[in-house]
C-alpha cells in the first residue's frame, strides 16, 4: 500500500480558519505514521518556520504551500458586454453592517521547486496582499513555474463542477493549463457530506471523472483544518468569528471530518470515491499513489532553501563603504570616531578597539555596524532622539561610530557580551527613538535601503481568554452585555486556563457559581487557546537585508500606515538568519524631548540632555526622596521602595539600582546583603582577593553578567568570550553540572584552594543567568538620570512633556497630582493660551491669578536661575490634545488662530465642532468670552444653529467681549470637576479625593502624608483613587495585589496577600476609588507600605453616606464579606509580618489559611518558583481614569 | 384631585382586553381617554358628587372592581389636571393611590426630574440636563426667553407652564386603543432572512386577525426590530388606504424590512404595530377591475370564519404551516 501525504493542511497561522497549531499537525502526521506533510495556510506562510522546526522534530518532511484567494482569467470576449450587469448594488445595511464576502475561488498552490518554488510562493502570497480589501491574487500576478497547482472544490473549477456543469469547468480549466501545464492537479475532497457541493462524494467522484476526461491528474486531500477529530465545533466558532455572525446549525455546520486522517481512512475515502466515480475499487489505490508523486515532486527544503541558517546583510555601497569593502570602511570610520571623540592618545582604547575589529572581522559582520551607524545617523540628522541599549553598549565600536552614549571602558563593559568568537549568533543592537517620531524612523529606514530590503516585523496577535470569551460568546449567540461582563471579569490570562482560574481564583467565585449556565463556552474557549486571530506589526523590529529579501519572505502591507511587513514574527526571522534592528519608541525620550523644546521656546535657554552635569546634588536630592513619579525606569511602587532604601548617590548607584529591581536578583537575595553593605551595616567579603577588581564597585555582591564573565575568566583563565559561553551555560541544569566539574578542575590548576572555589562556585550559581546585564543597565540608566535631572530642574517643562506623551505606569492625573504636590501651578485649559501640546507658562507675581488653585506645598517652587535664566515660577497650561475627542486639525486651528477677541470670534475662525465647543466651555477653555460656562453652552448651541441656517446670526453681546448672561444655573464645583474628568480624564482644578474631606475625616482616615509618620504596625484606614494594581511574581511563589493609592496628599502602596484576597481581589480590582484597612508596614526611614486586610469601594460608600447618613455607611460596614470587609480576624497573624514585595524575603511557613493555590506554583529552571497566576494584567480595566472617578451628577452633560 | 390616571398591570401582548377595563372605568365617568397600551385617564369631577365619594374613594374601589371582575391589579396616580395626575402615577405602587392636591402642585414638582414630565421626550430633556436645567424647579426658575432659546418658542412656552404647574390639558373622552401590537422573539441570534420574513408574516396575520376581530382598520404600520445588544431600530409606513387586510399588511412589513437592508445585524426579535386605528365601517376601500383582490378577501372572511371555529392555526399561510 502507498504512503499518503496531506497537501491541503491549514493551520491556526490561517487567521479565524485553522484550529490546530503546526506543531500540532506535525505531531499527529509522525503519530499517524506519515512522512510528510504539507502547510497550505490562508494566505500567509507565517506558520512555516514553526512548521519546518516541528517537522524536524517530529521527523516528517515538510511541504510548504498557501492557499489563497484567485480572481477570475480575463474574461472571455463575449463575456465581457455583461459584466456591469452582475453589479446589483445592495442597500447599505441600518444595523450591524455587511456580510464578509468570501466568494472569491480558492486554490492551493505548493511549492515545488526548491529554492525557486520558495521564491514564487513568496512572491504570490506578497503580490495576494497588494490587493485592497482581503487578499486577492489577480490573475497577472497567476504564473510561477516553481509551484505546483491543487484546484479543489473551492476553486472555479470546482465550482462548476459542483453546479453540475462539466462544459464550464472545461472551459475554466484551459487558462489554468496554459499557465501550470504538467503542475495542475485537480483535488478531490471527500467530507461525507451530502449533495453536490464541497465535501460531498458526487462532488469527488465528478472531480475524478473530470480529471481522467481532461488528462488533468487527480489528488486526494481531507482539506485539514484541525489536527484531531471532534474538533468541528471549534471550526464552527472560527468561522463565525471571521465571517463575523454567529454559529447557525440551519445553515450548516462543519462536517467534523477534516482532521489529518490516517492513511488507511484516506485508502478508505479514495475507494469510495473511486467506486462512485465508476471505476474500480482498485483505483483508489492509484489515487493515492498520484497524491504521493505530487507530494515526493514538491522538494524544498528548510536549511538551503528557505534560507535558515545564513545571514544576509545589506549591500555594502549601500551604507557608505563606497569601493572599500565593509571591513576597511568601518576599520577607518572607528579610528575617526576615536579621534574626534578625544580618545585617540589612549593606548587602552586603541587596543580595546583593534580587539573588537579582529572579533567582527572574524564573523564578517562589519557591514551590520556600519548599517545600524547609518540608521543611527540618519535619525540624529532629523533631530530626533536616539540612544542604544542592549548589550551591543557595552562595544567600543558601537560607542566611537555613535551608536551608543556611554563610554564602555569608563563603566566596564564587555565587549563578549555582546560579540565574541566564541558564539556564533547574530549581534543585537536595539536603539531607542521618540515613540512620537517612531514611524519617521521607520520611513527613513525605508527611505535609505528601498522595501526591498527592508520590511518590518509581524506580531501574530492570539487568542488569550478575554478574546476567546468574547468570540465564542457571539458565535453561540449570548448576550453580548453578558459576553461582555463575563470577559471582563478575567484577568489577562491564557485561554486555555479559563477553567482552572474560574476553580481558583478568589474574585472569579461568583462567576464560577454559575458557569453550568454558559455550557459549550468554557470548552470552546480553551480550545482557542494561543491561535492567532489576527496580525499586527511588531511594534519596534524592522528588517534590513540585501535586495533577495523578496525572495525570501512574503511581505503584507500594514494596516494603517502601509509599511511593508514580513508575515514572519520575531522569533522566525532569527531562525531565517534575517538581520532585525529593533528600533523601539520610546515615550520618556519623546517626553524629554518637548521638555527641552518647551524650555527653549519659553526660556530660550537651551538644554543638550546628553550634556546634562553628572553627579547634580539636585537630582539625586530629588531621587533619595523617592518622589520619582514620572522618572524613566525607578517610578514605578518596588522601585520607589528600592531607591528609597539603596539612597543612590552617583550614577553608578543608579546602575545598580535598575540591575538589582529584576525578577532574579530579587529572587537570588542579592538585595539585601548589597544593601546592608552599602550602609556600612554588614563587611564587604570576596571569595578572593584576586576577584576583589570585579566586585568592589557592588560590595561584593554579584550584580551584573558582566562580573560573572569576569569571576568567571579570573578564576579559569580561559578568557572572557569562552567565560559569557559559560555563563549562557548556568541557566541548565545539565550543563550546569558539567560546569561546575570544569570550573573546579581549572581553578584548582591555577592554584586557587578547594575552599574559595568552593564558595565562588556557590556564587555563581546562585547568580544562575539571572543577573543583570550591564550593558543594559547602563544604557537605562542614562534617560533615568535625564529625566531626573528635568524633573528637579525643570519640572514644569518635565510635566509638560510626560503629559504630552503620557509615559509610564500612572494615569495622567496622578502626574498632574504630583506637578501640584511639587508646587507647580496648573493652569486651566484656555482657549487664548493652550497651544496644542501642553506648555510651560510663567506665572506672574501674582501667583494662580489665572484661577489656578494655591498649590498644596510652596517648597521647591523656584526654577534654578541659570545665567540669563528665568525668575519666578514656572506653571504648566493644559493642552488642548487632551480634551476628549478633539481631532489634531481642530486643535492646530485653534492653537493658530489664537488670540481670540470673542466668541464669535472664536466660533469663526477656530470653526470646532460643536460637541467639542461645548466640552471647552465645560472645562472653562472659554471663561474668557464670559463667566457662566452653561450660558456660553447656549450661545455656542445658537451659534451652531444659526451656521446651519446659513444666516449671519447676531449674539447678544454685553460689554464688547463677553457675551450676555442668559440665566442659565452655572456649573457647580462638583460638577466642574465632573466636568474636567469627563472631558480631560484629569481632576486639572483640584485633586478629586479633595470633595470628599469630610467624610474621610468622619471615617478617620489617614492621608498618604500623615501616612508617613505612622508607626511600624498600626492599622490605619487609607483612601484614594487607584492608581495602578500589578500582580508580579515574587519570591515566595504567591499572589500577592500590589495596588498604588492617590489621594492628593501622596501615595500610598498597599499589598494584599492571598488570605486576604476571597475579601479583597474583587473589590480591589473592580472599584475606582477604594477604602482599605491594613497594617503599616516600615522597612525604612523613607520606606513603607500598607498590607491590607479589608477593602471597600469608596465610591459605593459615598453615595451611601449621601442618601442613608453614617448610619447607612454602618449598616453596610457592617454587612456580609460579600460587600468587601471580613477577614477581619487575626491582624496580627505571621502572614501579615512578611512583606514579600521587592526584597525578597521568603515567606514564613504557615501561613493563616490553607492556600489551594500551594501545588500549583510554577517553578521556574532555576527552583525560582513563581504563583501561577502572578504576572498577569489583573482583572478590571487597569488604573481608573477620567469620569470613573467620580458619580454621574445628573445636571452634567454627559 | 379629580383626575385619575390607571395604568392596569396587563402582561405584555394583551392589550385586547384594554376595551374592557375602559368598559369598567365607564361605569363611573363617560369622560375616558385611553392611554395604549395599558393606561387609562378619566375625569372624575362629576362622579365625585353622583357617588358621593372622592377621588381616592372612587380609585380604591376602581381597584378592587378591576381584581375582582378581571382578575387586573392597577395602579393610580390623581392629580387636579390630566399631566399632574400622569406624574402622580409614577410614584404610586399597588395599593397606594398617589394623590397631588392643588395646593402641593409646585412643591411636588420642583424636586421632579424634567423626564418625567410629559411631553418630554428623551430628546429635550437631554437638552434640558446639559445646561443644567435637570429638575422641573430649576426649570420654571429658568427665564422663559432663554428656555425658548433652548427648546424653541413654542415647546419652551409650554415647558414653562409646565414646569410651574399650570395644567391645561383635558381628558378627551376617546375609548378607542388606538394601536395593537406583537412581537415574534427568536431564541437565538437569528440573521436569515427566510426567517426573519417568517416573523413578520405571522405577525402580520395576527394583527390582521385581531383588527378584523375589533372591527378596525390601521392607517400605519410600525415595524421594531430588535437587536442583540438590547438596541432596536423602527420604521413606519403609512399605508396606501387603511386597511386590515392581512395581505396588504404583510406587503407593507416586507417593504419595511427590506428597506433596512439588514445582513450581519443580530436580531432577536421583530415586533409589528398597527397604528391609527379607525373602525371599519369609515373606511374607504380602492376597488379594481382585478377580480383577484375580490376573491382573496372573500377567502380571508372565510379563514377567519373557520379560525373562529375551529382555533387560530386552523387556516393560515403554507409557509407557516411548515
Amino acid at each position: 500500500m502507498p504512503g499518503f501525504t496531506h497537501l491541503h493542511t491549514v493551520s491556526g497561522f490561517s487567521p479565524r480558519y485553522g484550529a490546530s497549531h503546526p506543531e500540532r499537525l506535525a505531531e499527529r502526521a509522525s503519530e499517524r505514521g506519515m512522512d510528510a506533510l504539507a502547510l497550505t495556510d490562508r494566505d500567509t506562510l507565517a506558520g512555516s518556520v514553526r512548521f519546518a522546526k516541528a517537522c524536524a522534530k517530529a521527523g516528517v518532511r515538510p511541504l510548504f504551500g498557501a492557499e489563497l484567494a484567485v480572481a477570475a482569467s480575463a474574461p472571455s470576449p463575449d463575456a465581457r458586454g455583461r459584466e456591469p450587469v452582475r453589479q446589483d448594488r445592495r442597500r447599505t445595511p441600518v444595523r450591524g453592517g455587511a456580510f464578509i464576502d468570501e466568494s472569491t475561488p480558492r486554490v492551493t498552490f505548493l511549492a515545488r521547486d526548491g529554492a525557486r518554488g520558495w521564491a514564487d510562493l513568496c512572491r504570490l502570497v506578497s503580490a495576494a496582499h497588494t490587493h485592497e480589501g482581503l487578499p486577492l491574487l489577480s490573475w497577472e500576478d497567476n504564473h510561477a513555474d516553481g509551484l505546483t497547482v491543487l484546484l479543489g472544490p473551492d476553486s472555479d473549477v470546482g465550482r462548476a463542477l459542483a453546479v453540475g456543469r462539466p462544459d464550464r469547468a472545461a472551459r475554466l480549466l484551459a487558462p489554468w493549463r496554459e499557465l501550470y501545464g504538467d503542475a495542475l492537479r485537480l483535488e478531490a475532497v471527500w467530507h461525507g457530506r451530502r449533495g453536490t457541493g464541497p465535501g460531498s462524494l458526487r462532488l469527488a467522484a465528478r472531480t475524478l471523472g473530470f480529471a481522467a476526461e481532461q488528462g488533468v491528474r487527480p489528488v486526494l486531500s481531507n482539506a485539514v483544518r484541525y489536527a484531531d477529530p471532534g474538533l468541528g465545533p471549534v471550526a464552527d466558532v472560527l468561522d463565525a468569528a471571521r465571517r463575523l455572525v454567529p454559529v447557525d446549525p440551519a445553515k450548516g455546520l462543519d462536517s467534523g471530518e477534516a482532521w489529518l486522517k490516517d492513511q488507511g481512512a484516506m485508502l478508505e475515502a479514495a475507494e469510495r470515491i473511486v467506486e462512485a466515480a465508476g471505476f474500480r475499487r482498485g483505483t483508489g489505490l492509484r489515487l493515492l499513489e498520484q497524491t504521493q508523486a505530487t507530494a515526493a515532486e514538491c522538494l524544498v527544503d528548510p536549511e538551503d532553501d528557505l534560507g535558515m541558517g545564513s545571514v544576509h546583510f545589506p549591500e555594502p555601497h549601500l551604507v557608505g563603504a563606497g569601493r572599500r569593502t565593509a571591513q576597511r570602511a568601518l576599520a577607518s570610520r572607528a579610528a575617526a570616531g576615536m579621534v574626534l571623540r578625544g580618545y585617540a592618545g589612549r593606548r587602552e582604547y586603541w587596543e580595546r578597539m583593534h580587539h573588537e575589529l579582529d572579533i567582527i572581522a572574524h564573523h564578517g559582520f562589519a557591514s551590520y555596524f556600519l548599517t545600524v551607524s547609518q540608521v543611527v545617523d540618519d535619525i540624529r540628522h532629523m533631530g530626533i532622539r536616539v540612544a542604544a541599549r542592549g548589550s551591543g553598549a557595552g562595544s567600543l565600536v558601537n560607542h566611537v561610530l555613535g551608536i551608543a552614549h556611554a563610554d564602555p571602558v569608563e563603566h566596564g563593559l564587555l565587549m563578549e557580551r555582546f560579540l565574541s568568537k566564541e558564539r556564533v549568533v547574530l549581534p543585537d543592537i536595539d536603539i531607542d527613538v521618540e515613540s512620537a517620531r517612531r514611524l519617521e524612523v521607520y520611513r527613513a529606514i525605508i527611505g535609505r535601503f528601498g522595501t526591498e530590503r527592508v520590511a518590518t516585523i509581524a506580531m501574530p496577535e492570539t487568542y488569550r481568554v478575554r478574546h476567546a470569551i468574547r468570540d465564542v460568546g457571539a458565535a453561540l449567540s449570548m448576550d453580548p452585555a453578558e459576553i461582555d461582563r463575563v470577559a471582563k471579569s478575567f484577568p489577562h490570562i491564557r485561554a486555555r486556563d479559563a477553567r482552572a482560574a474560574l476553580e481558583e481564583l478568589p474574585e472569579l467565585r461568583e462567576l464560577a457559581g454559575r458557569k453550568e449556565r454558559y455550557g459549550r463556552l468554557w470548552e470552546l474557549v480553551e480550545a482557542l487557546d494561543a491561535l492567532p486571530r489576527g496580525v499586527a506589526m511588531h511594534p519596534c523590529g524592522v528588517l534590513l537585508s540585501d535586495a533577495s529579501l523578496l525572495t525570501r519572505t512574503p511581505v503584507m502591507p500594514t494596516s494603517g500606515e502601509g509599511f511593508p511587513m514580513a508575515q514572519f514574527d520575531k522569533d522566525d526571522v532569527e531562525d531565517l538568519g534575517l538581520l532585525k534592528l529593533d528600533v523601539l519608541g520610546v515615550r520618556m525620550q519623546s517626553a524629554m524631548a518637548h521638555a527641552v523644546t518647551e524650555v527653549r521656546r519659553a526660556t530660550g535657554e537651551r538644554i543638550d540632555l546628553d550634556a546634562v552635569p553628572e553627579g547634580d546634588p539636585a537630582t539625586y536630592g530629588l531621587i533619595r526622596s523617592t518622589e520619582t513619579l514620572g522618572c524613566f525606569q525607578i517610578e514605578s511602587p518596588g522601585q520607589r521602595d528600592l531607591v528609597g532604601r539603596l539612597q543612590p548617590s552617583t550614577f553608578h548607584d543608579l546602575v545598580v539600582d535598575i540591575s538589582l529591581f529584576r525578577p532574579g536578583p530579587v529572587a537570588a537575595d542579592m538585595v539585601r546583603p548589597f544593601i546592608e553593605a552599602r550602609h556600612g551595616r554588614a563587611p564587604v567579603r570576596y571569595p578572593h582577593p584576586d576577584l576583589e577588581e570585579a566586585l568592589k564597585g557592588t560590595y561584593g555582591v554579584v550584580v551584573f553578567h558582566e562580573q560573572v564573565i569576569d569571576i568567571v575568566s579570573v578564576l579559569t583563565g580561559c578568557g572572557r568570550g569562552e567565560a559569557d559561553r559559560v555563563r549562557r551555560g548556568l541557566s541548565d541544569p545539565e550543563s550546569q553540572e558539567r560546569i561546575k566539574v570544569w570550573f573546579a578542575q581549572h581553578a584548582a590548576a591555577r592554584g586557587y584552594d578547594a575552599e574559595t572555589i568552593q564558595r565562588t562556585w556557590e556564587i555563581v550559581e546562585a547568580f544562575g543567568s539571572y543577573g543583570f546585564c550591564k550593558a543594559h543597565a547602563v544604557a537605562f540608566a542614562v534617560p533615568t538620570y535625564q529625566s531626573a535631572w528635568l524633573k528637579a530642574h525643570h519640572p514644569a517643562a518635565f510635566y509638560a512633556g510626560l503629559l504630552t506623551h503620557d509615559p509610564g505606569m500612572y494615569p495622567k492625573r496622578l502626574l498632574l497630582a504630583d506637578a501640584r504636590r511639587r508646587g507647580v501651578p496648573v493652569l486651566p485649559l484656555d482657549v487664548n493660551k493652550s497651544g496644542v501640546a501642553h506648555r510651560i507658562e510663567l506665572v506672574s507675581e501674582s501667583k494662580g491669578s489665572k484661577g489656578s488653585r494655591e498649590p498644596e506645598e510652596p517648597k521647591g517652587r523656584k526654577e534654578p536661575k541659570g545665567p540669563n535664566g528665568p525668575q519666578g515660577v514656572w506653571g504648566l497650561r493644559l493642552a488642548l490634545s487632551d480634551v476628549h475627542g478633539i481631532s489634531e486639525a481642530e486643535a492646530t486651528r485653534i492653537a493658530e488662530g489664537q488670540p481670540y477677541a470673542s466668541l464669535l470670534d472664536f466660533w469663526e475662525r477656530a470653526r470646532p465642532s460643536r460637541p467639542l465647543a461645548g466640552r471647552l466651555a465645560q472645562v472653562g477653555a472659554l471663561d474668557a468670552f464670559g463667566a457662566n460656562r452653561r450660558d456660553l453652552q447656549l450661545h455656542l448651541t445658537e451659534l451652531h444653529r444659526g451656521a446651519r441656517g446659513g444666516r449671519g446670526d447676531q449674539l447678544p453681546l454685553s460689554g464688547g467681549r463677553r457675551t450676555a448672561p442668559a440665566g442659565l444655573p452655572d456649573l457647580t464645583e462638583p460638577e466642574k470637576l465632573s466636568a474636567e474628568l469627563g472631558v480631560l480624564s484629569m481632576d486639572a482644578s483640584r485633586h478629586l479625593m479633595d470633595d470628599h474631606g469630610t467624610f474621610l475625616e468622619e471615617l478617620g482616615v489617614v492621608s498618604a502624608r500623615r501616612l508617613r509618620e505612622a508607626r511600624h504596625g498600626d492599622t490605619v484606614l487609607v483612601a484614594g483613587a487607584k492608581a495602578a494594581t500589578q500582580t508580579p511574581p515574587i519570591r515566595s511563589g504567591k499572589r500577592v495585589i500590589f495596588s498604588t493609592l492617590d489621594d492628593g496628599t501622596g501615595l500610598v502602596d498597599l499589598a494584599f496577600f492571598d488570605d486576604s484576597h476571597d475579601a479583597c481581589a474583587h473589590t480591589v480590582f473592580h472599584s475606582w476609588l477604594l477604602l482599605v484597612r491594613g497594617v503599616v508596614q516600615r522597612r525604612g526611614p523613607r520606606s513603607f507600605s500598607v498590607v491590607g486586610s479589608a477593602a471597600w469601594n469608596l465610591a459605593d460608600l459615598l453615595e451611601v453616606r449621601r442618601e442613608e447618613g453614617l448610619e447607612g455607611v454602618a449598616e453596610r460596614l457592617a454587612g456580609p464579606a460579600g460587600a468587601g470587609s471580613g477577614a477581619a480576624d487575626d491582624e496580627q497573624g505571621p502572614a501579615r509580618r512578611r512583606l514579600a514585595g521587592s526584597d525578597g524575603r521568603p515567606a514564613p511557613a504557615g501561613s493563616a489559611a490553607r492556600d489551594p493555590m500551594e501545588d500549583r506554583t510554577i517553578r521556574m529552571p532555576t527552583g525560582y518558583e513563581m504563583h501561577p497566576w502572578a504576572d498577569l494584567r489583573p482583572a478590571g480595566e487597569g488604573p481608573a481614569v477620567g469620569r470613573k472617578l467620580w458619580h454621574q451628577s445628573p445636571g452634567s452633560a454627559g | 384631585m379629580t383626575i385619575l390616571c390607571v395604568r392596569f398591570q396587563l402582561p405584555p401582548m394583551y392589550e385586547t382586553a384594554l376595551p374592557g377595563l375602559l368598559g369598567l372605568l365607564e361605569e363611573f365617568t363617560p369622560v375616558v381617554q385611553a392611554l395604549p397600551p395599558d393606561g387609562a385617564l378619566a375625569d372624575l369631577r362629576g362622579a365625585e358628587r353622583y357617588f358621593g365619594r372622592t377621588a381616592l374613594e372612587l380609585a380604591s374601589v376602581i381597584r378592587v372592581r378591576a381584581l375582582a371582575l378581571h382578575g387586573v391589579d392597577c395602579v393610580i396616580g390623581a392629580g387636579p389636571g390630566p399631566m399632574l395626575a400622569r406624574m402622580a402615577l409614577r410614584d404610586a405602587r399597588p395599593g397606594l393611590t398617589r394623590a397631588v392636591a392643588g395646593d402641593e402642585v409646585r412643591e411636588f414638582l420642583a424636586g421632579k426630574p424634567v423626564v418625567a414630565l410629559p411631553g418630554v421626550g428623551a430628546r429635550t430633556a437631554r437638552t434640558l440636563c446639559e445646561y443644567g436645567l435637570d429638575t422641573l424647579g430649576r426649570v420654571a426658575a429658568a427665564p422663559l426667553s432663554t428656555l425658548q432659546r433652548l427648546v424653541g418658542a413654542r415647546t419652551g412656552r409650554e415647558l414653562h407652564e409646565k414646569a410651574g404647574g399650570v395644567d391645561r390639558g383635558r381628558v378627551v373622552p376617546d375609548a378607542v386603543s388606538r394601536s395593537l401590537a406583537t412581537e415574534r422573539p427568536f431564541t437565538r441570534d437569528e440573521l436569515d432572512p427566510g426567517r426573519h420574513r417568517r416573523a413578520l408574516l405571522s405577525a402580520a396575520e395576527e394583527l390582521g386577525g385581531r383588527l378584523r376581530a375589533l372591527d378596525k382598520v390601521c392607517r400605519s404600520l410600525t415595524l421594531t426590530v430588535r437587536y442583540a445588544d438590547r438596541s432596536a431600530t423602527t420604521r413606519t409606513r403609512t399605508l396606501p388606504e387603511p386597511t386590515a387586510h392581512s395581505a396588504a399588511l404583510t406587503t407593507a412589513a416586507y417593504g419595511l424590512y427590506e428597506a433596512l437592508g439588514l445582513q450581519r445585524a443580530r436580531v432577536r426579535a421583530v415586533a409589528l404595530r398597527a397604528e391609527g386605528l379607525d373602525p371599519a365601517e369609515h373606511a374607504s376601500h380602492q376597488l379594481t377591475f382585478d377580480p383577484v383582490d375580490e376573491k382573496v378577501r372573500r377567502i380571508e372572511e372565510v379563514a377567519d370564519r373557520a379560525r373562529a371555529k375551529f382555533g387560530p392555526r386552523a387556516v393560515m399561510p403554507g409557509t407557516l404551516a411548515a
